[in-house]
């Protein structure tokens, strides 16, 4: 992240969201907006002396720390590790820009006077020869799931949340310790919570097998309680992925294998966890200190938006789709835009580092190459015939045709030469290069000589 | 008297990048398929509009078989869902016509399945050899 | 006792368009005039006695054609249940601008229904007259599924041999609206012969009507040879519904299915090649 951010040809725009998006491959016009910080970047030396001199000392939730702790209305991001390592003021806590009232002490104890709440948003003009989306994903929110009792114990946590108590830049300093802050003697680890679910989501997450396994040897490490994980299957398919669950069942913790079907919130605190062990052939039931959820992850709230902006498609889960999913899993139906990490699918780090290296390499090949190689086969539009009824615009999976004027208009830069249009047209308005109906009429005349 | 036994004529429009290639590869592995087979290659199934198809059965096809790629592995993202609405809905309307929607045919074959490929077009000559000349069905 | 006469349908369409005649630039409707009914564009101060409504004529192209010349024009149309329909379908292909466009639908008299075997006589923007019940169905459309294939081949070959290629059928369509006619395309249909064996000229009508067909029975009543295409499309129409769930007309926001992917307009039935 470092790295990116100090590269001199990678301008990071942060608080930024893309508004609108224009043009084609090679020529795409990127609108921005960017929102204000209220902190001027050039003098701000990410010191934390507004954060020190804030008096909101209630705070809002941390939303890093995944709500297990608060921040103040001014903060450095990501607990203070960011890049750009700047502060950055939320307008919907701080009290000033909310409710108009503040001594603004921050302002007082910036040595550069870098707070500005002046500063207005500003909407920037990008011309870009190519695109890579890489918006990432949403987790499961638990409490759809009403037999897991989420919201009822605070010592129900989802694995991003324990993530955190185990950080030392974490609420806890990396120690584990249950919502009463001691540690737990018993933890249980629940798999495939959204995931694997006709309720919730059919397909399976990927990652949480793995960081299940983690966070059980992470127990086990710094507490020495006892875990349990409820789980239907073990997915290690990565390398080393295996020797570490023999490592972890090595460790002692316990697997049941059913799945965690039920926590009921005992009158004591405890949780209880239901389930049926399939090897035994038995339900149980166990009482732990703290439940581990390793929920699904889910494409974006937003995703909709996203893919309307940048012409994506969205796969049956909902996670954007690649063109192709063997060969081509980080392009896009449109050229010049391409997929970089989860949100075209659940994956771990190795995979989406792979993933988004090949995608940044995509982007720069057209950068380089200055050109772009078009099928022969594409389509042409014979405008005298087309009657704009837009079923080729419907039918085109590359959105290479649109209606201006009335008339089918096609791009062939986009325009692959599949010939669905043409097959479409009901006035015989789009011609297939190479591949006209005369051109196959003559082929069937030829072919049916044979006798 | 012998009877010339009936060799139906079968015109096969073939995707480019599955059935195309799975015809190829049935050949190169030396497995055999019906002569009566007689290729078009098309870059997507999604090409074959029903007046192509009519027009084949006019020029005196007995039997037409429509081939492409798997459902999500079409080559141009979904030019075979159109492929797989249009198809069936004209065998229907064959049917309906009086002619019999047998002699037309959706395969899809991949790239891959060489074996596949003889085994479908074997199947389908059979068939369209027991219905018979189209000429007959539809002689005035 | 004093009890108003209730008007009778032709009376009570002729006020509403009288009304409505204030606020929009015409009213399409048919017209008597001393060489027959046509369609004609009704302004204020027309003579409104001589706006008939029979006999039925489409008149989306000619909706189709104003909307087309005159971008800003505001029209109003009498029309039945099939007409409201046929717009619906032209809308979702640009023909019409729907918001340029005031339906003063009429519903059809029980007898009209029944002569259509009309599943629907009377439009949602329903203004003049009553709902009937729909026609019974075609009874060679009911028992379809039982003739056998020998019979169908019979029939339709005797059917389309009476075609003469006038063209009425296509040209009365309120659907169609390409300028150039893929049946009048040499590719597929050969110029200067009439009935081929293979009948290529009522199959392709058939397969374009079938997201469009709207069972107004125009083609049937229009056609010299008196061949039941109807027949044909009633069946198109039945295969629609039943494999893509869709009805023509019945809903402008549903996409042309057969335009669309899987995803957007899935298929119902297991055609056998879902793998």
């Amino acid at each position: 992240m470092m790295d990116a951010g100090r590269h001199p040809n990678i301008t990071l725009m942060t608080y930024s969201e893309v508004e609108e998006v224009s043009g084609y491959i090679g020529q795409f016009k990127v609108k921005v907006r960017q929102r204000p910080r209220y902190v001027d970047m050039d003098l701000c030396t990410g010191c934390g002396a507004c954060v020190e001199a804030c008096v909101f000392k209630k705070g809002v939730p941390n939303e890093f720390d995944e709500g297990l702790s608060r921040r103040k209305g001014v903060y450095i991001p990501m607990n203070g590790q960011g890049v750009p390592m700047k502060a950055v003021i939320d307008e919907d806590a701080c009290l000033f820009l909310h409710r108009g009232k503040c001594v603004k002490k921050c302002m007082d104890a910036c040595p550069t006077n870098a707070i500005d709440f002046d500063q207005k948003e500003r909407l920037v003009d990008l011309e870009v020869g190519s695109i890579v989306v890489a918006t990432g994903f949403d987790k499961f929110d638990a409490a759809r799931l009403s037999a897991y009792s989420w919201g009822k114990s605070p010592n129900i946590i989802d694995g991003l949340q324990f993530e955190r108590l185990s950080s030392a830049t974490g609420p806890t300093k990396g120690e584990i310790l249950t919502a009463e802050g001691i540690k737990p003697s018993r933890v249980a680890i629940i798999h495939c919570v959204g995931s694997r679910d006709e309720n919730a989501n059919r397909y399976c997450s990927r990652v949480c097998c793995m960081y299940a396994l983690k966070h059980a040897h992470l127990v086990r490490d710094k507490t020495g309680a006892e875990v349990f994980e409820f789980y239907m299957d073990i997915r290690a398919f990565g390398k080393g992925y295996e020797e570490f669950y023999e490592r972890v069942q090595e460790e002692g913790v316990y697997f049941v294998r059913g799945r965690g079907a039920e926590i009921v919130v005992l009158e004591n605190g405890k949780l209880q966890i239901k389930a049926e062990d399939t090897t035994l052939g038995i339900p149980v039931a166990i009482d732990v200190d703290m439940a581990i959820l390793a929920t699904a992850m889910e494409p974006q709230t937003d995703a909709d938006h996203v893919a309307a902006l940048f012409g994506l498609s969205r796969s049956a889960d909902g996670f954007f789709q690649e063109a192709h999913p063997k060969l081509r899993p980080f392009h896009t139906n449109t050229d010049g835009v391409f997929l970089a990490g989860t949100c075209q699918s659940p994956k771990d780090v190795p995979d989406t580092v792979a993933h988004a290296n090949a995608a940044a390499a995509e982007a720069l090949v057209i950068l380089d190459r200055g050109e772009v190689l078009i099928s022969p086969t594409t389509a042409m539009v014979v405008e005298e015939r087309c009657v704009g009824c837009g079923d080729c615009v419907l039918v085109c999976p590359y959105s290479a045709i649109s209606l201006l004027n009335s008339k089918a208009h096609l791009n062939s830069a986009l325009c692959k030469g599949c010939g669905t249009c043409v097959a479409t047209c009901p006035s015989g308005a789009i011609e297939a290069l190479h591949f006209t109906d005369q051109q196959i009429v003559a082929e069937i005349e030829g072919v049916l000589a044979w006798q | 008297m012998a009877v010339e036994e009936f060799e139906p004529r079968i015109v096969a429009f073939m995707c480019n990048w599955c059935t195309y290639a799975g015809a190829d590869n049935a050949g190169v592995a030396r497995l055999e398929s019906p002569a009566n087979i007689l290729p078009i290659r098309v870059m997507c199934s999604g090409r074959i509009s029903p007046e192509l198809v009519l027009r084949t059965f006019r020029e005196g096809a007995d039997g037409v078989l429509v081939m492409g790629c798997h459902l999500g592995d079409c080559h141009y993202s979904s030019g075979n869902h159109r492929t797989i609405k249009r198809i069936p809905l004209l065998k229907s309307l064959l049917g309906f016509a009086g002619i019999n929607p047998e002699r037309l045919q959706l395969e899809w074959v991949s790239a891959a399945e060489g074996p596949r490929f003889t085994q479908v077009t074997k199947a389908f000559v059979e068939r369209v050899r027991t219905l018979g000349p189209l000429s007959e069905e539809v002689a005035a | 006792m004093n009890e108003q006469p209730v008007p009778s349908i032709i009376e009570a369409i002729r006020q509403t368009v009288a009304e409505r005649l204030q606020e929009l630039d015409g009213v399409v409707a048919l017209r008597r005039s001393s060489e027959g009914v046509a369609p004609h564009v009704f302004q204020q101060g027309d003579d409104l006695s001589e706006l008939e409504i029979v006999p039925r004529y489409p008149l989306t192209t000619v909706v189709s054609r104003l909307h087309k010349s005159f971008p800003e024009i505001r029209l109003g149309i009498v029309a039945r249940g099939c007409d409201e329909r046929a717009f619906v379908e032209m809308a979702k292909r640009n023909q019409i601008d729907p918001d340029r466009l005031f339906i003063l639908g009429i519903a059809c008299t029980a007898e009209e229904a029944e002569e259509c075997h009309c599943a629907a006589p009377f439009p949602k923007h329903l203004v003049v007259g009553k709902p009937v019940a729909p026609g019974s169905p075609n009874p060679v459309v009911a028992e379809y599924d039982n003739t056998p294939l020998a019979k169908r081949n019979a029939f339709w070959r005797r059917q389309f041999a009476k075609c003469i290629k006038c063209y009425g059928c296509r040209n009365i369509c309120p659907e169609c609206f390409c300028e150039d006619c893929a049946m009048e395309d040499p590719a597929w249909v050969e110029p200067g012969l009439l009935a081929p064996p293979f009948p290529v000229f009522h199959l392709i009508r058939a397969m374009h009507m079938a997201s469009r067909c709207v069972a107004c029975r125009q083609c049937d009543l229009t056609c010299p040879a008196h061949i039941p295409l109807t027949v044909l499309y009633d069946l198109m129409r039945r295969d629609m519904e039943a494999t893509l769930g869709y009805i023509p007309g019945e809903d402008i926001k549903a996409p042309p299915p057969l335009s669309v992917t899987l995803n957007e307009a899935p298929l119902l039935v297991n055609t056998g090649h879902m793998d």
